[in-house]
């Protein structure tokens, strides 16, 4: 049995999970060059219609405790959130840095959901500041699926190190 | 007869006295030219040893308050002394002294003259005496040794026969159980033939048919009147001076009652600073209180004693770690759980004790019915007559008469009721007075015996001679400006100079101080001691805070930046505040559900350790080792059996007691701790602790009031209505900095005007309008507050819409259950948000719950820490609910975020503006506190006058 030449063959488990790290990598990058321009209503098409996303501490996270700074339990959430922030919150204007490093994937269930945690930091720069903040570290505990728009957050879980909010956390992470 | 020997015969100085002690009895020896003589050797008017005293003419003046004595009768020459001394008979034999304590001295001194029926003004129908204190006393005695042999009658509203009332605040404020001193004992008035009429009022008196109506019915007619009716203590006007453990002097009971608090008491606050509130200040203080004493004045005494006098007096007081503060206005006293607070003037000094000293008023109520003439006292001639005929008073209702000066003055003295009381007693009797003696007038403060001869006038000069300041020795004598004569004598502990004052008191013209060595003091004033602060910043002492801080004229309408800017105002409410008198919140007791389950938290910024012991109680200990400081709890929460600080060993149990001490007994016997070490008095620093419906609060104050009092009712029946009885169950915290001083957060939650303005999420999606029921409620003392909205179903009338410019139509929510709320509350409030002074927020926002803890770091930032809940019984659902309405609050909360930037704002405002106000106007018709209308300010300014008052700025 041949194969049509136009039909790339890939059978290397190995090569399937470079193209799989360099996927979500891709989808992290986006991510973070949304919330870095502050595109609220972008980021919230990040996510599939049942998406969680909470933002929540070490402390309660390493505890069990459910609390988080910020809890969407659904997409509609996740707009509510973004609509708000854009149309009714006020705070400083500021400057964000979103970066994500330390990528680890793990396996893909039978049901095309995809495990994965990755390492973030986001900086911060008020206008009347010289430095830029060092405004939350965490760790991402990620579930994607595969949509017909390519790869979604079926689920973001940021848990920040950095018990002490400085302040407010008014854009998410 | 016992002869017992005393002493040889040359031990005894020539003309001079030896105290000597026989079978335990004091006895005191003289040696007048050939002659040996012996008394008792403790004068009989106050605890002093005549050894110690002045021997001259045959007399001995005992050394404490100048009484004389003649040695060879023992009798009494003078005042203080009511009392002769009792002698013993004495024999010389072969250069040895003996005496016989069972035997008086040979029969010596004057008979009493004989009692006669001498025609005089009392003959024609006895004498009767109202008011049985010390005047009365004296008169009575003086009658009957000027032979008067008609009837007496004292009539007394105390139960007691008269007595002296100097001990009141001396020996009988000692806790030793002293005594009063009668100067008329019973069997005195029975020897005497006075008819005593004790524990009876006179009710009127009829100066026209002679006769006094006792409020007991009976009527008594009199030939001569006598109004020695004293006065009572004057009681300050303010609110709280009824309350249990104010206390006044003036009788034997109030002595016993200030006697018995001094036992239960450790601190005091005297008001008053004239002699009664020195002389209290003196016996609380050797008592081991500590005391406070507020005048009213600029110096104490200032309508006594020039100024310069009086600072003497204060210095000597102050030397003896007495809190003295001048210009101090009483405007209340106040129940601050099981103490008192008083509020002087903008701040609160608490004790557990208020003595009020300041001043007697004349009791002349039936001199005025009788028609005498008064003028802030009876008025008397030298003989003690009033303006109306048959009617004489004394002591301290009546005035002092100066033969040559129109001054009227009362002398509130022993010496005065003595000398008048003895002037209107032979007058009665019909013998003309004998000379007066220069007002006399002594007081025991500090271990000092400070006499006063003549009379002192407060506009004065003042000369100092001997020792400086008020120190043993110091002699201080004041000076008629005009006429340069000497006016009075002040010595302290140095009787010789007050004998050797009667001579130069009455010396005519002008009084010539370089002789005297004396030197003439500046006239220094209080003002001017703080002047002299101000202009030197590095003044010791430094310049006192409220000459630094003061507040602006506006009053709570404004409230100046350095309250949440300055390093020093931030240290003063660490002390005062969050370790002063509150209730602090540290825990909810579903953090710690079981035996050695802790948390670390804080109280202020001082970092605790909320525990739970074996036996299930909660124990709030300092996290800070008891050997070298160190903050030996390092996890957030956790169970242990024990505690144990990393640097060296040393183990504390879950209440906090030392436990263990490695090597405490050293190496091979070397090293180690002292003998005298006990692990009991080195134990974590322990705090008062206290729950309420799984809240967990504590104090550094041992003697706090229950939570409930502290609350008050109306908030805690907030309080009751959010922890409704449920158990609190944990679901998470939330903790973020925040760039602001402490005080804005519970401003925030006080200042309903900012909800609808700031937060345009709450009216954009409906939750909150200027229309909906409100309430923004302060309890009495303006530190708690509840603010309270019910949601409103009603959509947003047309008239609130514009007045909110964030309102828009058409903004709907994607998943509106956020603004579902799910009555679970017995509340007419959908939500409330309580401040609960110091440092507790509790947040009922519809359904999502929780405690804020507010940790201040510094005047310009603090530590949030949210503590969220649900109750046990939460369905999942309702879990998840709390959770999803979550979103509106903390520091990413579409209300939380804002409050936290609009601090943040407010506090950057303050950075580079000096000496600027916030304006704090709204809401004029409430002056402070509860307000039903949400554009108000009036709850911040009542937090800020429980402020001031607790600051003393």
């Amino acid at each position: 049995m041949t194969r049509p030449l136009s039909t790339p063959v890939v059978a290397d488990a190995r090569l399937e999970a470079v193209l799989l790290r360099h996927e979500i990598e891709t989808f992290n990058t986006a991510y973070a060059v949304t919330l870095d321009e502050q595109r609220l209503m972008d980021w919230v098409e990040l996510f599939t219609d049942d998406a969680l996303y909470v933002v929540l501490s070490r402390e309660n996270f390493d505890r069990g405790l459910p609390v988080g700074l910020i809890y969407c339990e659904n997409k509609g959430m996740i707009r509510d959130r973004a609509f708000a922030l854009r149309e009714t919150a006020m705070f400083a204007p500021r400057y964000l840095r979103h970066m994500i490093a330390n990528l680890s994937v793990f396996e893909e269930a039978s049901d095309g959901t995809i495990t994965a945690r990755a390492n973030y930091v986001v900086l911060q720069v008020l206008f009347d500041r010289p430095d830029a903040t060092l405004h939350q570290v965490g760790t991402y505990y990620d579930k994607f699926r595969r949509t017909a728009d390519g790869l979604r957050l079926a689920e973001r879980r940021c848990v920040y190190d950095n018990l002490l909010v400085p302040n407010a956390l008014c854009i998410p992470v | 007869m016992a002869w017992q020997r005393a002493a040889s015969l040359e031990s005894i100085p020539e003309n001079g006295v030896l105290g000597v002690e026989i079978a335990g009895t004091p006895v005191a020896l003289y040696r007048l030219k050939d002659e040996v003589y012996a008394t008792h050797g403790v004068c009989t008017h106050a605890l002093a040893l005549l050894a110690e005293g002045f021997v001259e003419d045959g007399k001995i003046e005992c050394p404490l308050h100048q009484g004389v004595f003649d040695i060879r009768s023992g009798k009494a020459l003078c005042a203080p002394l009511t009392r002769d001394l009792q002698t013993f008979a004495v024999k010389v034999e072969g250069g040895e002294v003996f005496v016989a304590l069972d035997q008086s001295a040979h029969e010596a001194g004057e008979k009493r003259p004989e009692e006669s029926t001498l025609e005089n003004a009392a003959a024609t129908g006895g004498v009767v005496v109202i008011g049985a204190g010390q005047a009365a006393a004296a008169a009575i005695i003086a009658m009957r040794e000027a032979g008067f042999g008609g009837t007496i009658d004292l009539i007394g509203d105390e139960p007691h026969p008269p007595y002296e009332r100097p001990p009141l605040s001396k020996e009988m404020l000692s806790g030793q159980g002293g005594g009063p001193l009668y100067r008329l004992t019973e069997e005195d008035a029975t020897r005497q033939k006075v008819k005593l009429h004790l524990g009876i009022r006179a009710a009127a008196v009829d100066s026209a048919a002679q006769t006094v109506r006792l409020d007991d019915g009976t009527t008594l007619s009199y030939g001569a009147l006598l109004l020695t009716t004293g006065g009572r203590a004057r009681r300050l006007t303010v609110p709280g001076t009824d309350l249990p453990n104010v206390l006044h002097l003036r009788t034997i009971e109030d002595a016993a009652a200030i006697d018995r608090a001094f036992g239960n008491a450790s601190d005091v606050c005297i008001i008053g600073g004239g002699f009664i509130g020195l002389e209290l200040a003196s016996a609380a203080s050797a008592r081991g209180l500590a005391v406070t004493l507020l005048e009213r004045e600029a110096e104490i005494m200032s309508r006594l004693l020039p100024a310069s006098l009086g600072r003497v007096f204060r210095k000597l007081a102050q030397q003896h770690q007495v809190d003295l503060r001048l210009n101090a206005d009483v405007r209340a006293i106040v129940e601050r759980g099981r103490r008192l607070g008083i509020d002087a003037g903008g701040e609160i000094i608490e004790a557990d004790l208020v003595l009020v000293g300041i001043g007697l008023e004349p009791e002349l109520d039936l001199a005025q019915t009788a028609g005498c003439q008064c003028a802030g006292g009876i008025v008397v001639d030298a003989d003690g007559r009033t303006s109306v005929p048959r009617i004489w008073a004394a002591g301290d209702c009546a005035l002092h008469h100066i033969e040559s000066g129109n001054r009227a003055l009362r002398l509130e003295s022993w010496h005065n009721a003595e000398e008048q009381g003895d002037a209107a007693g032979r007058s009665i009797a019909g013998v003309t007075a004998t000379a007066r003696k220069a007002p006399w007038f002594w007081t025991d403060q500090f271990s000092l015996n400070i006499q006063m001869l003549g009379l002192v006038g407060a506009g004065d000069l003042v000369a100092h001679s001997g020792v400086p300041g008020a120190a043993p020795g110091a002699v201080y004598r004041t000076i008629d400006r005009n006429s340069g004569r000497l006016t009075g004598v002040v010595a302290f502990s140095k009787t010789k100079a007050i004998r050797e004052a009667r001579a130069e008191l009455e010396k005519e013209g002008p009084f010539d101080l370089a002789a005297a060595g004396a030197q003439l003091l500046n006239a220094i004033s209080a003002s001017e001691e703080i002047n002299l602060e101000v202009g030197d910043m590095n003044a010791n002492p430094p310049l006192s805070i409220t000459t630094r801080y003061v507040w602006p004229k506006e009053g709570l309408r404004r409230i100046p930046d350095w309250v949440y800017t300055d390093q020093t105002i931030y240290e003063r409410e660490i002390e005062r505040i969050f370790q002063g008198r509150t209730w602090n919140y540290v825990a909810l007791e579903c953090e710690v559900p079981n035996p050695g389950d802790y948390i670390r938290s804080n109280v202020g910024p001082t970092p605790v350790v909320v525990s739970r012991a074996e036996d299930g109680t909660i124990h709030v200990f300092e996290n800070r080792c008891a050997h070298r400081a160190a903050e030996f709890c390092r996890e957030l929460s956790g169970n242990a059996k024990e505690f144990v600080c990393p640097y060296h060993q040393w183990s504390y149990d879950l209440k906090g007691n030392l436990a263990g001490v490695p090597f405490r007994r050293g190496v091979d016997g070397k090293g180690g701790m002292p003998k005298d070490f006990h692990n009991a008095d080195h134990g974590l620093r322990r705090l008062n602790v206290t729950t309420h419906r799984g809240v967990v609060f504590a104090s550094y104050r041992p003697d706090m009031e229950t939570l409930q009092e502290y609350l008050g009712p109306e908030i805690l029946a907030e309080f009751e209505a959010t922890f409704d009885g449920r158990k609190p169950r944990l679901l998470g915290h939330y903790r973020h900095t925040l760039p602001g001083n402490w005080k804005l957060y519970h401003e925030n939650l006080k200042d309903p005007y900012h909800a609808t303005l700031l937060h345009t999420f709450l009216v954009s999606f409906g939750l909150l309008v200027a229309g909906n029921k409100s309430l923004m409620l302060a309890d009495p003392t303006g530190r708690h507050g509840v603010m309270a909205s019910a949601k409103s179903d009603k959509s947003v009338s047309s008239e609130s819409k514009n007045e909110m410019r964030a309102y828009r139509e058409g903004m709907e929510l994607a998943d509106p259950r956020l603004m579902n709320f799910i009555e679970e509350f017995d509340s007419p409030w959908s939500v409330t948000m309580a401040t609960i002074w110091p440092n507790l927020i509790i947040q009922r926002e519809m359904n999502t719950l929780g405690v804020r803890q507010i940790v201040p770091t510094g005047p310009h930032e603090f530590i949030m820490k949210w503590t969220m809940f649900g109750f046990e019984g939460d369905d999942e659902e309702m879990t998840r609910h709390r959770l999803r309405q979550g979103n509106l609050m903390g520091p990413a909360g579409f209300l939380g975020l804002e409050d936290n930037e609009a601090i943040k704002f407010v506090q950057d405002g303050m950075q580079h503006v000096p000496n600027g106000n916030h304006l704090v106007e709204l809401d004029p018709a409430v002056a402070m506190g509860t307000s039903d209308t949400l554009i108000s300010e009036a709850a911040i300014r009542g937090m800020y006058q429980h402020w001031r008052q607790e600051m003393g700025l």
